[in-house]
């Protein structure tokens, strides 16, 4: 888990207690700079609100967390998206009044720097970002539509765009495919493997296996509120502990399968 | 201006603004010319004085999805700062108004201070409290700080409040038809009102207010501050919430602890809903409207509340809309029929 390289983002004991519960407990994780973490775990392991945490819509219970270099700790999370920490969310958050084009033009006005006064116009250089991320993602056409009339996938990839829009250095996705038919999985992707190769670090949480494995080139898996497994993509279905409270003996013998295949393709 | 209408996304909606706004100051242009009775003109200035506050609210609310009750305190606090600091300092209403408006945004600011870290109902709650705790104050107040003449002024005005602290000194101007002046004044002053939050609304300022009515976690996670914002849109209401204020108080040369009570804080909310909230025309059209149905309504005396509570009702359940949501609405509709037969 150390490393020589400089983590971009530490967390060091980081806990989220409500009331009795701790739905994250003791959670110390670095995440290296250009790497995919991926992050599974059965329902209510605490994954999402690992994700809260870290990006500032829940305090931490106990802990710390720093981003390059810096204390992030009880910082708001307007704060945490100017210093370069984006997410996506489970359920498809949208400012669903407003059309696409708006949907984007606020991250993109409000997400890099903090603005004291928003001004009368939308930044010119926003205005651009906008465009292109809505070129990424391929939304370019529908930026007259309202977001609230947008189907599933449209909305994932609403949300991506918003994400990439405040130029992030990482980005979290929660449940980036969570409801979506095998094409519209590989062209999320696709997507994400070219803000990869873009130099965009990530962390996603996905329960769609073949996918978060595929992607992630390092993976850990909750329960509980802790980290129960860290290692390898490829080590997830051998782990006992892992196959035990999560997979099942056939989903893990299905990766197996899966990881042997294109090893030998 | 060209050039802000071109780049926006909902292209049609900004032409058909300016369409309506240019009708709007030639009916506006054309009242007195129609309406002869002093009495009814009396009306419309009254309408256009809440279609101001009306508009106000509906930025705080419909667009900010801030639930405030606040607005009639800071209508009061502009109507009594204008009026105080005539009658104490004898400054020119001229100056006393815009005065006035400019310190309702730092007392907008310390209230806000105090209920914006609440959110939803709490804000409703604790704002209804700090205008009903101005009004208690105020009437409460026995204190003589003033003797006039053997009679008695509280500092706040009392129960009586202020009267004959000047005026638009419109009647050895325009003498029989002062009362047109009088119009043209509140009628600047709406005017004033009504394209500032037009402009507002176009601005990343209002991009951010809608967004975090929207989804306030998600607009904090995109980097915009809900609290900032949230003061950001109750200095700028109070400001023209406290300039109608001051037009009111020096229109009717008097204000008093009534501006206070529930009916007006009522009328104000009707005329947002049956408008339309978050709609830009709708708090105009809802408050002519309301001021029209008030005359009958002002005849079953203190029955008025109950009728503006039945009409609230009325709309919420059948027409939430509004008057002008549910034209936009009929009107899309028309339009996406008419897209689908071509």
């Amino acid at each position: 888990m150390s490393s020589l390289a400089e983590a971009l983002l530490s967390c060091r004991q980081v806990s989220r207690y409500f009331g009795s519960l701790a739905a994250v407990k003791d959670v110390s994780l670095d995440v290296m700079p250009g790497e995919v973490l991926g992050i599974g775990g059965p329902n209510g392991a605490g994954k999402s609100t690992l994700f809260d945490v870290i990006t500032g819509l829940v305090p931490a219970s106990a802990g710390s967390i720093s981003f390059a270099g810096r204390s992030i700790s009880g910082k708001g999370a307007d704060e945490i998206c100017h210093a370069g920490v984006a997410r996506t969310f489970q359920l498809n958050a949208a400012f669903e009044h407003l059309s696409v084009q708006e949907n984007i033009e606020v991250a993109a006005h409000f997400g890099s720097t903090a603005r004291i006064f928003p001004g009368f116009r939308v930044a010119a250089s926003a205005r651009a970002a906008a465009a292109e991320s809505l070129e990424t993602v391929g939304l370019i056409g529908k930026s007259a539509q309202r977001a609230g009339a947008l189907p599933v996938f449209d909305r994932k990839l609403l949300m991506i765009a918003g994400a990439i829009v405040t130029k992030p250095k990482i980005l979290f996705l929660d449940e980036p495919v969570g409801g979506l038919n095998r094409d519209e999985i590989d062209l999320i992707q696709a997507l994400i493997e070219r803000l990869r190769t873009s130099g965009m670090t990530i962390v996603v949480i996905e329960h769609v296996m073949r996918f978060l494995l595929t992607l992630s080139s390092r993976v850990i898996i909750m329960h509980h509120g802790e980290i129960i497994f860290e290692g390898l993509p490829g080590q997830v279905a051998e782990d006992r502990t892992v196959v035990d409270i999560y997979l099942g003996q056939g989903a893990a013998q299905r990766l197996r399968a899966h990881f042997s295949d294109t090893q030998h393709a | 201006m060209v050039n802000f209408i071109k780049d926006r996304s909902s292209r049609w909606t900004l032409p058909a603004d300016a369409w309506i706004g240019l009708l709007v100051i030639i009916i506006a242009v054309a009242v007195p010319f129609v309406i002869q009775s002093r009495y009814l003109l009396g009306e419309v200035i009254l309408a256009l004085i809440w279609a101001g506050v009306a508009s106000q609210w509906n930025l705080l609310f419909g667009y900010a999805g801030v639930f405030s009750l606040a607005p009639m305190a800071f209508f009061a606090f502009g109507a009594y700062a204008t009026a105080m600091l005539s009658y104490y300092l004898g400054w020119s209403v001229w100056l006393s108004i815009p005065a006035g408006a400019i310190v309702s945004i730092p007392f907008s600011l310390i209230i806000g201070l105090a209920c914006l870290r609440l959110e939803g109902v709490y804000v409703a709650l604790l704002t209804f409290a700090v205008a009903q705790m101005m009004y208690l104050l105020i009437v409460t107040d026995t204190g003589c700080f003033q003797q006039i003449g053997g009679s008695c002024v509280q500092f706040t005005g009392g129960a009586t409040g202020f009267s004959d602290f000047g005026d638009f000194g419109m009647r050895p101007l325009l003498h029989q038809y002062w009362m047109i002046g009088n119009y043209a004044v509140v009628c600047c002053g709406a005017f004033l009102t009504m394209l500032v939050s037009w402009i507002v609304i176009r601005s990343p300022m209002g991009l951010a207010f809608r967004a975090i009515r929207d989804n306030p976690g998600y607009a904090m996670a995109r980097g915009v501050n809900r609290f900032r914002t949230h003061l950001l849109v109750f200095g700028i209401s109070a400001f023209f919430i406290g300039l109608l204020g001051g037009l009111y108080a020096v229109h009717f040369q008097a204000i008093g602890p009534t501006v206070f009570s529930l009916s007006q804080l009522l009328f104000v909310i009707a005329s947002v809903v049956v408008g339309g909230v978050g709609s830009f025309w709708g708090p105009l059209l809802g408050a002519v409207v309301l001021t029209g149905a008030d005359e009958f309504l002002s005849d079953f005396g203190e029955y008025r509340s109950l009728g503006l509570g039945l009409i609230i009702t009325a709309f919420v359940v059948f027409l939430p809309r509004g008057l002008v949501g549910e034209i936009v609405h009929l009107f899309a509709l028309w339009r996406r029929k008419r897209q689908s037969h071509v």
